[in-house]
């Protein structure tokens, strides 16, 4: 788990000549070695792989950088850091990386690296340090003829446009990718003979293999997956500069360095698992919602994912601290007292400061500055003595102010801050209390509390007991500002007074700062603050605003709205109404065959009279076209959206309307045919098996009321013998048995054209229904479901530890 | 000096400036036209124009109209300047007792502290100035004034003015200390720059550390856009560096061209820092001499009224055309807001329509059920199933334009006026109220309406001249009839005929035509209400164009006086 990657030389991309060589006096002897060859050869496999995933500079490239960073060494470091913090370095990344791939593969003593032992990368952390949050800061500074002011900072442009455009000069000279022996490589990172221009290409760069590589050592690759697709990513690179928002920092073991190896090592920052869970899941929450939300809301997650990636890839063994503050607070006067050197300019003259400088007190921080933007002429050394030893691991950088009324200046201070792992805020008694430090800067860092010291300059300006006034109304504030103040062993910000003019407490302040550097946190600190701050901003779009404690048991379509769906779809087609005309049509022909000769003869006289009261003249209906209610389709689909949009953050609840109105397309077309087809056959309805008995019945009682009447006519007539009661009791018999038969059928018809109905009914509804399925539901459902997928991965990556 | 300052008194030599009623009767009108601006849409620019707005308005009444009123009254000095610049430290000083608080904490000064002669004090114990502030006095003869005033003004939570009166002031002069202008409190922000609007003179004090500040400077811009007069003041600046220091702020202030501005420097001393002391006479005696002078000399006092007012008159050319603008910025996003419910609501009409013309309401259960009329299915449920097919319609095109409103609306940033913003979480308020529900005033609607159409319907057989009255047909039947035939479009064209059959073929023309216009009729009214619900909030906030062309006017008016 070591990684031990030895720079010797380095050549500066920055283009400023006064700078070369930044070497890192650790692994000369390794150049030589043939092992390197090998090492270099697999490397730069590694490096063709990251092209696949990086080149057009695009997001998804990141995580195929970062591993192509660590096997590729510092140079590559090197050749990032100088390629500044925008996204849009990114073509150059790649490319720089493989050249250097391609020197060391050649021999080239110039070229770089040796690399050795295991490299325990730990990649596939894209982390990030955030630039973000400069929206939110901007709003609050609007209070009339004093406020209007400030003018809001726009995101810091990158000074190295040049720069970049070199890089990419170098990247034209493709080169050969080198067959190295490269063991049990997974099929993603093999070798690729071509340069892919397929920035599309989701490329999972490197699953956790674990290959050998040579024969000096075996080099244990972790887990690199970037399962970051293409899209919107190259809106990543909006907006570099300005402070960072709310959030918090966390639990960091500072990783851990094995032995010999590692004393000599360059070993790069390593996130702890949990933190590297929380990004790995961000970057899988980003590569879900990409469809669903606008890149702007996103770019600023995938900035921090970038921002952790490159700080990943960057020594572990320094931790980059930047002074900030107001004009005139002395920052440049603590820089010197700090460095023990006057190496900043510092003066009555406002603003003093102008561009940021650098100082590192351990070699090896190149790329770190380059990162920052920092050109060679404003890097500087301290004064070597015991008080330097202390700080070993530490790159201070002066900022300019704030402040003042040089707006570029503040431009500096915003891109910085986004990039170093820990912020000296400089204050001094008479601008503790100013409103711009306060609400554009602390307020918007107070979760970077951990990362953050703030220092009460001037004491000395200050009578007697004054100062510890001053620093208690200090702490109230900050305090107010929601930043954690690390008092009483609590994580949080270090608050402390001094006077850089005279030194007071600048030794108590060297003191925490050495101890803060040597924990080696800082930087792993600073990324989850970013995180937990991406986080709670992406708060809204994942998880749900109002009550959410009870909309939550609410997501997705209760069983309620579905058959109400079915329902309505019921309606349009018009099931009810075709199951109750079916069972009144079954009914009307039961009576109709049932009914006594003498009432259907009354019955067809009537008719006959008002033809208008039953209509027997209407033809039997055409087919009809669109006969399914179209409005109520529509209706009924905009419910069932609504309420299963119902509690979701407003991008997925769009996106579920959507779903739903792409499933109704057609669904009324579909609702047509369907009714068609799910109808009951037309004409007359079947029989049941009793109706026959029922017409014989009625054809007997009718046989009687005959056979009773001739009976009787027969005795008045004589011919048979008068005898008055058998024909009379026929007769009634007849007579009344008639209508009874009717009656009986009737009642008995009742139940079958019930039930005739009803399947008519069911037959047209749960077509209906199934159709709705299919179309509106199931899309609507496969959108919850991808919400709720999103909702875990957020909780994932919102929560701590 | 001073005293032959006290000697000449001011009111009668001093110059007034030449101001006619109509300027005035002119300003009040352009003030009043201000005070009723109102930005109620969440535009980008609305909380801008309003605090535009507010301190215009605040310019107006604290200063504007009452000096033009009373142009004899003291010139009034206010010092403003960032936290911690030692601003009571100097009024303090020039006034040589200790009559504002300083300290090291910030910020300091909450209450602003306004100084004068005793004899000018009925100047400003009315509302004449800065009538929003209530004001505390402390009559005060010895040394222990000071808590006494702060006990009164603490009891008083909502902005006061603490009134002091020294005799060591010249007469014709009041100091006001104001609070930071870039103070962590937003209240004290905006106060002192209520305060500093206020002013005759403004007193911008600086420090050796802060003179490169951009909220200071921003300041000192607006004190040239609106002509003030103006001084500045360096203070706190350690020995060693005076001449530097100065020098550098000179050039900066030439470069802003703000070159003529007198400066003065104000060294730093242990007073200074240290709270309780008063700056030694001599280190502000400069200024003092300075602001006595415009106080006393009548032509430099006449001066130094005129620019400032004639500045912010001269300011209100540039600022009332752009809060006019920002009125027109509201009255435009309300128009686009409208024209998208509008819109909305025309094309569900002309959908709806088109619908009805393709007889669209004669479906589904409707249809099943007129396929099944007369046989299976009375005139009765016909009539039922076809309202209640017409309602569907209806609702299904008012929630559809409310749906393309709010797809339109989402990218109106003046959408998220509070009242506006409803449809989120409608499903979610659980009980909703019944006359809420478009459902329930839709249904409300097409019952009235089916319940008109039977009334034609009756009326139609009642007219029937029938000799044989058995034959008369049945009103539901016609009912159910007409409104098959009216609604039903093509398909129900046996309907038609059928009721010609019935009531005779010119009773069933009349009567379709009846019904045809009552249900255009019902069909307006209800998509008509619908839209007014729908902008009731809207216009319940009242943006209109007029005030617009009113805050011109009113300004043209102004120019024409002055």
């Amino acid at each position: 788990m070591t990684a031990v990657t030895a720079v010797t030389g380095h050549t500066d991309h920055t283009g400023h000549s006064d700078r070369t060589d930044h070497s890192d006096r650790t692994g000369h002897t390794d150049l030589t070695d043939q092992a390197d060859r090998t090492d270099d050869s697999s490397r730069s496999d590694d490096s063709s792989c990251a092209d696949r995933a990086g080149c057009e500079g695009h997001v998804e490239g990141r995580p195929g950088e970062a591993e192509a960073g660590d096997s590729a060494g510092p140079a590559a470091h090197a050749a990032r850091a100088a390629a500044g913090t925008t996204g849009t370095a990114g073509p150059g990344e790649p490319d720089e990386s493989r050249e250097s791939g391609e020197s060391g593969g050649s021999g080239d003593l110039a070229g770089v690296r040796a690399a050795r032992a295991a490299r325990a990368g730990q990649d596939g952390e894209n982390g990030t340090r955030a630039g973000h949050g400069e929206r939110a800061a901007e709003v609050v500074w609007d209070d009339g003829l004093i406020a209007r002011r400030v003018t809001p900072g726009t995101a810091a442009a990158d000074a190295d446009g040049e720069l970049r455009a070199a890089m990419r000069a170098r990247a034209a000279r493709a080169l050969e990718p080198p067959a190295g022996p490269v063991a049990a490589l997974p099929p993603a990172t093999g070798p690729s003979s071509t340069y892919t221009a397929d920035a599309s290409s989701s490329c999972t760069a490197g699953s956790a293999p674990s290959y050998t590589a040579g024969a000096a050592s075996s080099s244990l690759y972790e887990g690199t997956s970037s399962s970051y697709n293409a899209g919107s990513s190259s809106s990543y690179n909006a907006g570099t500069s300005s402070p960072y928002a709310a959030g918090s920092s966390s639990s960091y073991s500072s990783s851990s360095h094995s032995g010999a190896a590692t004393s000599s090592a360059h070993t790069t920052v390593a996130y702890e698992g949990s933190l590297r869970g929380r990004l790995e899941a961000l970057r899988e929450l980003i590569g879900l919602s990409r469809a669903r939300l606008d890149s702007a809301t996103l770019a600023e997650a995938g900035q921090v994912l970038d921002e952790a990636a490159a700080r990943r890839r960057l020594s572990d063994r320094h931790t980059v601290v930047a002074l900030a503050g107001a004009t005139g607070s002395g920052k440049s006067t603590l820089f010197n007292a700090l460095a023990g050197v006057a190496i900043s300019e510092t003066g009555v003259r406002r603003p003093t400061t102008a561009a940021p400088i650098g100082c590192s007190w351990t070699d090896g921080a190149a790329p770190l500055l380059d990162r920052l933007g920092i050109p060679g002429r404003l890097r500087r050394r301290p004064l070597q003595g015991p008080d330097a030893q202390a700080l070993q691991g530490l790159v201070l950088v002066d900022l300019p102010d704030h402040d003042s009324a040089a707006d570029g200046h503040r431009e500096h201070v915003d891109r910085i801050l986004g990039l170093v792992d820990a912020v000296i805020w400089v204050v001094d008694p008479e601008k503790y209390a100013d409103a711009m430090l306060h609400e554009r800067y602390l307020r918007p860092m107070a979760g970077h509390a951990e990362v953050m010291f703030i220092v009460l300059n001037q004491m000395d300006r200050l009578p007697g007991d004054a100062a510890d006034l001053v620093l208690d109304d200090l702490r109230r504030l900050l305090d107010e500002d929601g930043i954690a103040l690390g008092e009483h062993g609590e994580p949080g910000a270090t608050v402390l007074a001094l006077s850089a003019l005279t030194g007071d407490g600048v030794g108590e302040l060297r003191e925490s700062l050495g101890q803060f550097t040597r924990e080696r946190g800082a930087a792993a600190r600073r990324v989850e603050a970013d995180l937990d701050a991406a986080a709670a901003r992406l708060r809204p779009v994942y998880a749900s605003g109002v009550g959410s404690a009870s909309a939550r048991g609410a997501i997705g379509l209760s069983e309620e709205a579905r058959d109400e769906f079915a329902d309505r779809l019921g309606e349009a087609v018009g099931a009810v109404a075709a199951g109750q005309a079916a069972e009144r049509a079954w009914r009307r022909h039961a009576n109709k065959a049932c009914s006594a000769p003498w009432l259907r003869l009354w019955r067809w006289y009537e008719a006959k009279r008002f033809p208008y009261h039953t209509g027997k003249h209407v033809v039997p209906p055409p087919v009809d076209k669109e006969a399914t209610a179209r409005a109520r389709v529509e209706h009924a689909v905009r419910t069932v959206a609504d309420a299963a949009a119902t509690g979701l953050p407003t991008p997925w609840g769009q996106a579920v309307r959507e779903a739903a109105a792409r499933g109704a397309q057609g669904l009324p077309e579909a609702l047509d045919e369907l009714a068609l087809r799910a109808a009951l056959p037309g004409g007359r309805p079947p029989r049941p098996g009793w109706w026959p008995v029922a017409v014989l019945a009625q054809a007997v009682m009718t046989m009687l009321q005959v056979v009773g009447g001739l009976w009787l006519m027969g005795q008045i007539v004589g011919v048979s013998e008068p005898n008055l009661g058998v024909p009379v009791l026929l007769m009634v018999l007849g007579i009344v048995g008639g209508p009874l038969v009717e009656w009986a059928s009737r009642m008995a018809a009742r139940g079958p054209a019930r039930r005739y109905g009803y399947e008519a009914e069911r037959r047209l509804r749960e077509a209906a229904a199934g159709c709705g399925r299919a179309r509106v539901l199931d899309p609507v459902a496969a959108e919850l479901l991808r919400y709720r997928e999103v909702r875990e991965q957020y909780v994932r990556v919102a929560q701590r530890g | 000096m001073l005293q032959k300052a006290v000697k000449i008194g001011h009111s009668s030599h001093v110059a007034t400036l030449d101001v006619r009623p109509q300027l005035l009767d002119a300003l009040s009108a352009l003030r009043e036209r201000v005070a009723a601006a109102r930005f109620p849409l969440p535009l980008p620019g609305a909380p801008r124009a309003r605090a535009n707005r507010d301190e215009l308005l605040a310019q107006l009444d604290d200063y504007l109209v009452p000096r033009l009123r009373a142009p004899e009254a003291p010139l009034l000095a206010v010092v403003g300047g960032s936290t911690g610049a030692g601003k009571s430290t100097l009024v303090n000083s020039l006034v040589g007792r200790q009559v504002s608080e300083a300290g090291v904490l910030r910020p300091t000064t909450r209450t602003p502290v306004l100084v004068c002669h005793p004899e000018d004090q009925h100047w400003f114990s009315g509302v004449r100035v800065l009538p929003h502030l209530t004001r505390v006095w402390v009559t005060r003869k010895d040394g222990d004034g000071r808590d006494r005033a702060a006990a009164a003004a603490g009891g008083d939570n909502d902005r006061a003015l603490r009134v002091e009166t020294a005799d060591t002031l010249p007469r014709g002069l009041a100091l006001l200390d104001a609070p930071d202008v870039d103070s962590l409190l937003a209240d004290n922000r905006v106060l002192a720059a209520e305060l500093i609007c206020a002013a005759d003179v403004w007193v911008m004090v600086t420090t050796a550390s802060r003179y490169a500040d951009a909220v200071p400077w921003h300041l000192l811009r607006t004190a040239k856009e609106h002509d003030a007069t103006l001084v500045t003041v360096l203070d706190r600046v350690p020995h060693q560096v005076v001449g530097e220091v100065s020098r550098q702020y000179g050039a900066l202030l030439t470069k802003a061209g703000l070159g003529e501005v007198p400066r003065f420097t104000v060294p730093e001393l242990p007073e200074s820092a240290g709270g309780g002391g008063l700056l030694p006479a001599s280190a502000v005696e400069p200024l003092r001499v300075w602001l006595a002078h415009r106080a006393q000399d009548p032509s430099s006092r006449r001066q130094v009224i005129e620019r400032t007012a004639y500045g912010v008159l001269g300011s209100l050319n540039a600022r009332m055309p752009e809060l006019a603008g920002a009125v027109a910025a509201q009255y435009a996003a309300a128009l686009r807001l409208i024209s998208a419910v509008d819109d909305a609501y025309e094309r569900e009409h002309a959908r709806v329509r088109d619908r009805l013309r393709a007889g669209a309401v004669l479906a589904g259960d409707a249809l099943k059920r007129w396929r099944a009329y007369p046989l299976d299915c009375g005139p009765d449920e016909l009539l039922d199933a076809i309202s209640e097919s017409l309602e569907a319609l209806l609702l299904c095109a008012v929630t559809a334009a409310d749906e393309r409103i709010d797809d339109a609306w989402r990218h109106e940033p003046a959408a998220r006026a509070p009242g506006l913003a409803r449809r989120e979480g409608r499903y979610e308020r659980a009980p909703y109220e019944d006359a809420e529900r478009p459902e329930h005033r839709i249904g409300v609607a097409v019952r009235r309406w089916r319940r008109e159409l039977e009334e034609h319907a009756e009326d139609e057989v009642r007219a029937l001249d029938r000799v044989d009255k058995g034959a008369l047909p049945d009103a539901d039947v016609v009912a159910a009839l007409l409104a098959t035939a009216v609604l039903g479009g093509r398909r129900a064209r046996s309907a038609g005929e059928t009721l010609a059959e019935r009531i005779g073929a010119h009773g069933a023309l009349r009567l379709r035509d009846r019904g045809n216009r009552l249900l255009a009729d019902y069909l307006d009214k209800v998509l008509g209400a619908e839209r007014e619900r729908r902008l009731a909030p809207l216009d319940a906030l009242d943006v209109s164009p007029e005030p617009q062309a009113e805050l011109i006017a009113a300004l043209s008016v102004l120019q024409k006086e002055r």
